[in-house]
């Protein structure tokens, strides 16, 4: 039996044959992992980008997108003229951005530091969408809210005005049942035609203002109330607001639950900055 | 006998060896290819993919369980949506955004709709017409509740379906004037895929195509969002799920037979 195949003792030749096939194995995978991870500086292009400047990728994605922007066709239909030029200018693009980084452009340039302070916000708010909320979660938003999700109520209201002290009786006779055009002429009254047919809630608080608004809103259908002024309305219809179902309201809810969320994180995102911030303040501002 | 013990031994010694061996190689020869596949996957221009089945067959299995993970919590498991929750059905051959290409849905998987993201898709919003500023964006003055009324009948009556004649004459000047609804939809409802903005002569409803669905959407609006995952998923993780949702609604196109 060769001493390769005798397990019962050592033999340094065996020993060091597979450790060295051990070591080249492991050199593989490491250098699988090295010149195929993302942000590695290679002298290959990644799949996922068209082209590397400086290391910085420029993505597939955005070039298809880019294309489609300038040419209005997909990479496959474009021409290499066309393609040449987008890749091109996307590549300008780049080494510009980069270079304006070197010269920290965002510390003068207003429109540059807008920008960046709403792509931070903007991404604080897109991870707040990307995460799906419960229907646990959205219900108790919405039995915590509820009063915001109701439709908006609607009104028709035929406003009256008369001398002040002539009110009352204009009122009186009109809750007896007569005629307000009679009432108008006997009365010296006018209709000042504030609400012209059925309106929403929000329309109708505009055109009477807000104390014969308030007088109108809670006068039920076919009846009359008084307002400051003389006013005297006739409600012709008032529908209050109806309180949506979850099923419903559950797209708005969503979308509020979201913009909460957002909120939140662009809030916390801030006051993270700020703890880690170093902030000095001039005497003369604290 | 001392001999054939250690001649067993050496056998097992080598075999563990060659097998742990063939394990590593098979590991490293997976790798390998994974990686090529997934480069060739990301290279093909993506109207081209459906001409390589294998592509589309190693991408659509790899894509499912992203999408189980990521988007069916809103398109349903077997991507036929809900119109409860808005989300569209990806299974039939009506698309919202673009026309359902490759490309189309990899946009919209990395940017997302009203997502938030610097490149989302957030071109239209369907206005609140019940609300005082019905829109974020656009400068459109409310209609009223007759309006409203209105307008539910003639988009129903633009379906196809049974409406109320007088009431789809009044409302007809509206939709092609302040209502700014041509805007969007077209002068002839036939929508328009590069904004978002949904055909309404068809029998497809994101939101339900009863009158109180109608009516409710021109009262409160509709914004829906589809999250953006760029910089969540890989590259290639978005591709392999825009190829398999393309194959929802391409069925046979997205996995080579077996």
């Amino acid at each position: 039996m060769s001493a390769w195949l005798n397990f019962r003792e050592v033999y340094p030749r065996r020993a060091l044959s597979l450790a060295a096939a051990g070591a080249l194995i492991g050199l593989g995978v490491a250098g699988f992992g090295l010149f195929t991870a993302k942000g590695v500086s290679t002298f290959i292009v990644p799949a996922e980008d068209v082209a590397t400047v400086n290391q910085q990728p420029i993505s597939r994605l955005d070039y298809a997108a880019q294309l489609k922007a300038v040419y209005d066709v997909d990479p496959a239909a474009a021409s290499p003229a066309q393609k040449r030029k987008v890749l091109s200018d996307m590549i300008r693009e780049e080494l510009f951005v980069q270079r304006a980084e070197e010269l920290d452009v965002a510390s003068v340039d207003p429109d540059v530091r807008a920008g960046m302070v709403n792509a931070i916000e903007q991404q604080a708010a897109a991870d707040a969408i990307t995460a799906q909320p419960t229907e646990t979660q959205l219900r108790a938003w919405f039995d915590a809210h509820r009063a915001a999700y109701a439709s908006e109520g609607s009104i028709a209201v035929r406003d009256l005005v008369f001398p002040p002290d002539r009110a009352p009786a204009a009122l009186g006779a009109l809750k007896a049942g007569q005629g307000a055009d009679a009432v108008l002429a006997r009365l010296g009254g006018k209709d000042t035609e504030a609400v012209k047919g059925e309106e929403f809630y929000f329309a109708a608080r505009i055109h009477l203002g807000p104390a014969a608004f308030a007088a109108a809103t809670a006068t039920p259908t076919g009846g009359v109330a008084t307002a400051p002024g003389g006013h005297v309305l006739l409600v012709k219809l008032n529908h209050p607001p109806a309180p949506f179902t979850y099923e419903r309201a559950r797209d708005q809810v969503l979308s509020d639950y979201r913009a909460a969320a957002a909120a939140r994180l662009k809030d916390g995102n801030e006051r993270f900055l700020r703890e880690r911030a170093n902030i000095l303040i001039a005497p003369d501002l604290k | 006998m001392d001999r054939l013990h250690d001649v067993t031994l050496a056998r097992r010694t080598w075999a563990a060896i060659g097998g742990a061996g063939l394990v590593v190689l098979g590991a490293l020869t997976w790798l390998i290819w994974s990686a090529a596949m997934d480069g060739r996957l990301l290279r093909t221009d993506p109207g081209a993919l459906p001409q390589h089945p294998t592509l589309m067959s190693y991408a659509h299995e790899r894509g499912a369980p992203v999408f189980q993970a990521r988007c069916a919590a809103c398109h349903g498991r077997d991507g036929r949506g809900d119109p409860a929750r808005g989300a569209p059905n990806l299974t039939d051959a009506d698309w919202l955004y673009g026309a359902g290409e490759i490309a189309d849905l990899e946009t919209i998987i990395a940017h997302g709709i009203r997502a938030g993201a610097p490149r989302t898709l957030a071109f239209a919003e369907m206005p609140a017409y019940a609300h005082p500023k019905p829109s974020r964006t656009e400068p459109i003055p409310p209609l009223s509740p007759a309006d409203i009324r209105d307008m539910t009948e003639y988009v129903v009556w633009m379906s196809g379906r049974p409406a109320d004649p007088a009431a789809v004459a009044r409302a007809a000047p509206v939709f092609q004037t302040r209502g700014g609804c041509y805007d969007c939809h077209g002068r002839d409802g036939g929508g328009d895929s590069a904004i978002g903005a949904p055909r309404l002569t068809d029998a497809v409803w994101l939101y339900g195509g009863g009158r109180a669905d109608i009516a409710h959407s021109l009262a409160e609006g509709r914004h829906g969002v589809s999250p953006a995952f760029a910089g969540r998923l890989t590259p290639v993780q978005i591709r392999e799920t825009a190829v398999y949702v393309y194959g929802l609604s391409h069925p046979g196109r997205s996995a080579s037979p077996r």
